[in-house]
């Protein structure tokens, strides 16, 4: 922390003093804002793996491939080693989303509790939506909030974002489409005992790889989100990748989260949209694993959400149209469309009532309260009422 | 409109998508072809056949861990 060099300086140059004191304060200031939007990223890390990876393990639960606690434990262990594999999709966000020369803490800030909002109310109605697009509609909204729409970049908004997110889960569907349909014509004449028990050795593998995918993908939009701050707070140059203990810290985060678990969304996704044997399982997971890997490759941020329920639905359309509950999946749809806004909107919403509150540390320091207070309450209430939804 | 959606990105990205995800299914499934016919063969006392499934099945499992170890490599070639 600067501090006057001497008290003779504050005793004989008044001015200089209040200089000093002022810059030492915005030096406290923005210290404080990034310390808050750092702890903010990683609790929307930690949501993000509560929240998303439940839909990783729910297929090899749904299928009997693995025991929950020990799906749950490999899933995390794998979102940690992912998270070190790419960095393209941190860039991406830190980059090529929000023009980072306009953006402050603040604004990550906002745009991050957005998120984090949209993600409680996705996660109180059990839906599966999308955390990675409530990160990106949160940052969106905060900073066209704050800096009007000049502030988004449209070519890797549309190209990086918006696009690949309708495309990926609708190549999840056909891959896990066409891959059931070669399944059943290469081992349908075979017992079904071998095959399902080989089937579920294949979705160990499987599912560890969508998890090692998720880390990969999800861990790197808290990178980017964090790096795109301390760009903003001038702790790094423009265009710089993310530091290693930034890296190490989204991993630690989305790893936990992951650990923490999700059972309201893992029913809704296991169950609810459609009833899989192993086969399914393993090729819902293929094919969310090679979309998202190939996605990671070229630093999309796609939703492992989306993508992994694309494949889900493809593998039971692949089977028999009607296996698939299109209420359900209808549902989720929405879900999905409603994430970018209602995020957005959220993010936008924060930035105003964060800036009520004047530049400083004070608004971000009251809305983390607030929002502290309303997570415990909101998990208080959940554990009052006990038991996740039932599948239907 | 093409410089938005980066056309060339996207469609590497669904070629490779669609390639490991059906390729690795499609030879996952020959595996467990292999051992279910080994298993069956072998209960019907014809060795050679079931020989014969049982290698056909560990190649194509030593091809699917193949193609995911190349995946991940190239993953982490970037």
């Amino acid at each position: 922390m600067l501090r006057p060099r001497s008290l003779a300086c504050r005793a004989r140059h008044a001015p200089c003093v209040l200089a000093w004191q002022r810059l030492a304060l915005v030096i406290v200031n923005s210290d404080v804002i990034l310390v808050i939007v750092v702890c903010t990223a990683l609790a929307f890390d930690f949501t993000n793996g509560f929240h998303d990876t439940a839909n990783v393990v729910a297929t090899s639960i749904s299928t009997g491939a693995a025991p929950p606690q020990v799906a749950i434990a490999m899933a995390s262990v794998l979102n940690f080693i992912g998270a070190f594999i790419s960095i393209e999709v941190a860039a991406t966000v830190a980059n090529d989303v929000v023009d980072a020369a306009v953006i402050t803490p603040t604004i990550v800030f906002a745009g991050l509790i957005g998120a984090i909002a949209w993600n409680l109310i996705t996660w109180w109605f059990g839906l599966p939506s999308s955390s990675s697009h409530a990160l990106i509609g949160g940052v969106v909204g905060s900073a066209v909030a704050a800096a009007g729409i000049d502030a988004v970049l449209a070519e890797g908004l549309v190209g990086k974002v918006l696009i690949p997110a309708v495309v990926a889960p609708l190549v999840a569907f056909g891959v896990a489409g066409i891959g059931i349909g070669i399944i059943y014509r290469v081992v349908g004449r075979q017992r079904p005992g071998p095959v399902t028990r080989g089937f579920r050795y294949g979705q160990v593998v499987s599912g560890g790889l969508l998890a090692l995918a998720h880390g990969t993908n999800d861990a790197q939009k808290t990178m980017g989100v964090i790096t795109l701050a301390l760009i903003a707070n001038g702790t790094l140059g423009a265009g710089a990748d993310p530091p290693l203990w930034v890296i190490a810290s989204a991993a630690a985060a989305i790893a936990l989260g992951t650990y923490s678990g999700g059972w309201r969304i893992i029913k809704t996704t296991g169950s609810r949209i459609i009833k899989m044997d192993a086969a399914q399982g393993f090729s819902a997971q293929g094919a969310g694993s090679a979309v998202i890997l190939a996605s990671t490759h070229f630093g999309f941020p796609l939703s492992t959400t989306h993508v992994i329920n694309g494949g889900v639905m493809g593998a039971g359309a692949g089977k028999r149209i009607s296996a698939v509950r299109w209420g359900v999946a209808g549902n989720i749809v929405v879900a999905w469309l409603l994430t970018l806004p209602a995020a957005a909107a959220i993010g936008a919403a924060v930035y105003g009532l964060t800036r009520a509150f004047g530049t400083g540390a004070l608004g971000p320091v009251v809305v983390s309260v607030l929002a502290i207070g309303l997570i415990v309450g909101l998990f208080a209430r959940r554990s009052q009422q006990g038991a996740p939804v039932p599948a239907s | 409109m093409a410089t938005l959606v980066q056309t060339g990105d996207l469609v590497k990205t669904v070629i490779a998508s669609v390639v490991a995800g059906v390729g690795v299914t499609a030879v996952f499934s020959m595996a467990i072809w292999g051992g279910a016919r080994f298993v069956d063969l072998s209960r019907e006392g014809r060795p050679l056949a079931a020989g014969a499934a049982a290698a056909l099945g560990g190649l194509a499992l030593l091809a699917t861990l193949a193609a995911v170890g190349v995946g991940i490599a190239v993953m982490m070639s970037k």
